[in-house]
């Protein structure tokens, strides 16, 4: 399969939206396009051989189960770039922990920036699933911070 | 020496500093937009932190993330690159006042020649002459006419706080005047957020040629000779060269002497670029001083065999000036083209994935880019993609090479510049070394006036 062959399966995809998925396999190549929800088709190809190796991927069930309980989820991310500490000071308990239930506006944690405390507050009200992040580490623009369950 | 220094940039600018670092046996940290999370400087920098979403104004000119991130990872220093905060007066006071060491002048030096009219009139006060005009900014439309009518036709009215060619506009009459200063001061309010202009003679067959000086901060200053840079479209530069062909060694070694000297009365450090208009009868009027390092560098790196961004980093961590003035010896032609994501013609900008991508080589070739096949130019930057820069013992050779490493650069999947520059190198004007600020324009307008240019 050449580039331009690659381009005009993606366009047929792409602009018929009644095809939710398409599978291809031919001379060794096998292609699997899928519509996301932001419209863009995402591409994945392997070669036969690796997909040999771990047959477990072409099974439908299980990656359609995990998209279910990402899809649960709502991350927190960083708004900027700073240090992350889960208290208002090292003595203070937390702000919030694992099986927390938290409001809309509730503050989650603090991000040091130029000698500034910020105060993260929750987007979403839920349960706090996981702190993805150790207190006292550095954060980068758009890192994940809590996996909320939104109530 | 530094540690460790943070670049403040992207594309092939921060690849160019990670080169320097690397060679220094420096650390880098990359910083980097939601766009570029798979671009080049990310990988090859020791640490890489996300500062911001796609949008330039939200990452690579967010001085909080930026600041943080210095201080997160904890550097000496941090290297601007050319663009974004390079010429921020503000963002190297922030970095005084954080104690890391911004790589270039001060924001004192930064703030004087960013005020364009302040800077002519400075530069002319201790030597360097400028083109007649208003020494202010101008407010009303008599005070126009007055500057006009006092220098003669044609004028051309410049941005106070101008650059990249926005808020210029020629005028060869009173109504036509009073109309460009309108559209100007509209211009310049809408991309500098500062309406004030100011006007200076207009010379209708200029060439562009600038003087790369180099100041460390012990009170040693040196030149490095001009760069041509007069093939321009809409007063951005396509293709750069030294040395000029109106150029002796007896006018630089002039010129470059009072450069120097201006520079050292201004106190000026780090690198830096005067810009000079030239008249037909190689007469130099002082432009304006790019307070950083520019695009076009390798070109000067190629004809003196000078380092200039490792250069520029041993200067701020307060070495003296590794060269003398008189050992730097000009050898051969260099010429750089810029290869940009552009329509040829129209010049409109061609974001897009390069589908495939090969670079010359050979004898005499420099290709600084962070592109590659695959690679997607995203549409939030400027459309520079590569750099090819070749240097030749003659200006001929020179031209002949870089012809030839065209026509064997591969780039499909965005339209460039390519198909462009081979039509300037196989012009016989261009080939004659008969070039001025307006030739492109020209060549682009209907045939008449190319077969009269010729």
């Amino acid at each position: 399969m050449n580039l331009k062959e690659l381009k005009e399966i993606i366009d047929i995809v792409t602009s018929n939206e009644s095809i939710e998925e398409l599978e291809i396999e031919k001379s060794g190549v096998r292609l699997r396009i899928r519509r996301s929800s932001n419209h863009v088709g995402s591409v994945s190809t392997a070669s036969v051989a690796s997909i040999a190796a771990s047959p477990t991927i072409t099974s439908a069930p299980a990656p359609s189960k995990v998209l279910a309980e990402t899809e649960e989820l709502f991350y927190i991310k960083s708004p900027i770039v700073g240090t992350f500490y889960t208290a208002p000071n090292p003595d203070s308990e937390p702000f919030v922990s694992v099986g927390d239930m938290v409001e809309k506006g509730s503050v989650l944690c603090i991000i040091e920036a130029m000698k500034l405390m910020n105060e993260i507050e929750s987007e979403v009200a839920g349960e706090i699933v996981s702190v993805l992040v150790e207190n006292g580490q550095p954060v980068e623009y758009g890192e994940r911070l809590f996996a909320i369950r939104p109530r | 020496m530094f540690r460790k220094i943070l670049v403040a940039n992207r594309g092939e600018i921060a690849l160019r500093i990670i080169y320097a670092c690397k060679e220094l046996g420096i650390k880098t940290v990359a910083v980097f937009s939601e766009a570029d999370r798979h671009a080049l400087h990310v990988r090859f920098a020791d640490e890489a932190i996300c500062i911001g979403p796609s949008k330039s104004s939200d990452s690579y000119l967010n001085i909080p993330n930026i600041i943080s991130t210095a201080e997160l990872s904890n550097v000496d220093a941090i290297h601007p690159g050319y663009g974004f905060l390079s010429e921020s007066a503000y963002f190297a006071e922030v970095c005084e006042a954080s104690r890391i060491k911004f790589i270039g002048p001060s924001s004192e030096a930064i703030r004087l020649m960013g005020d364009k009219a302040r800077a002519r009139s400075e530069m002319n006060r201790i030597g360097l002459p400028v083109l007649p005009g208003s020494a202010d900014s101008i407010h009303t439309d008599k005070e126009a006419i007055a500057t006009a009518e006092a220098i003669g036709y044609p004028v051309i009215i410049k941005a106070v706080a101008g650059g990249g060619g926005r808020g210029m506009r020629v005028a060869h009459s009173r109504n036509e005047l009073l109309s460009s200063l309108k559209t100007a001061q509209a211009e310049a309010a809408s991309a500098f957020g500062a309406p004030q202009c100011y006007i200076e003679k207009f010379i209708e067959r200029a060439r562009h040629i600038e003087i790369q000086v180099m100041a460390d901060e012990h009170g040693n200053a040196i030149h490095l000779g001009e760069r041509e840079c007069s093939i321009q479209r809409r007063h951005q530069k396509l293709i750069e060269e030294a040395p000029s062909v109106i150029m002796t060694p007896e006018l630089r070694a002039e010129v470059g002497c009072r450069v120097v000297q201006a520079i050292k009365k201004t106190g000026y450090t780090n690198v830096g670029t005067l810009e000079f208009l030239v008249d037909e009868k190689r007469q130099f009027y002082f432009m304006e001083m790019n307070t950083r390092i520019q695009v076009e560098h390798p070109v000067t790196e190629l004809v003196t065999g000078i380092d200039l961004i490792r250069d520029q980093i041993l200067i701020a961590a307060g070495d003296r000036l590794p060269h003398r003035q008189e050992d730097i010896q000009f050898r051969g032609h260099a010429l750089e083209c810029r290869i940009n994501a552009e329509d040829p013609v129209t010049h409109r900008p061609s974001p897009g994935k390069i589908t495939s991508w090969y670079s010359p080589g050979g004898p005499g070739v420099r290709v600084d880019t962070a592109a590659h096949a695959e690679y997607v130019v995203p549409p939030h930057y400027d459309s520079l993609i590569a750099k090819l820069i070749v240097h030749g013992s003659t200006r001929d050779e020179a031209i002949r090479r870089m012809d030839r490493a065209l026509e064997m650069f591969v780039l499909e999947g965005v339209k460039c510049t390519i198909p462009l520059h081979r039509q300037i190198l196989h012009n016989p004007a261009f080939r004659k070394g008969n070039i001025y600020t307006k030739f492109l324009e020209h060549l682009q307008e209907p045939r008449v006036r190319a077969v009269e240019m010729a």
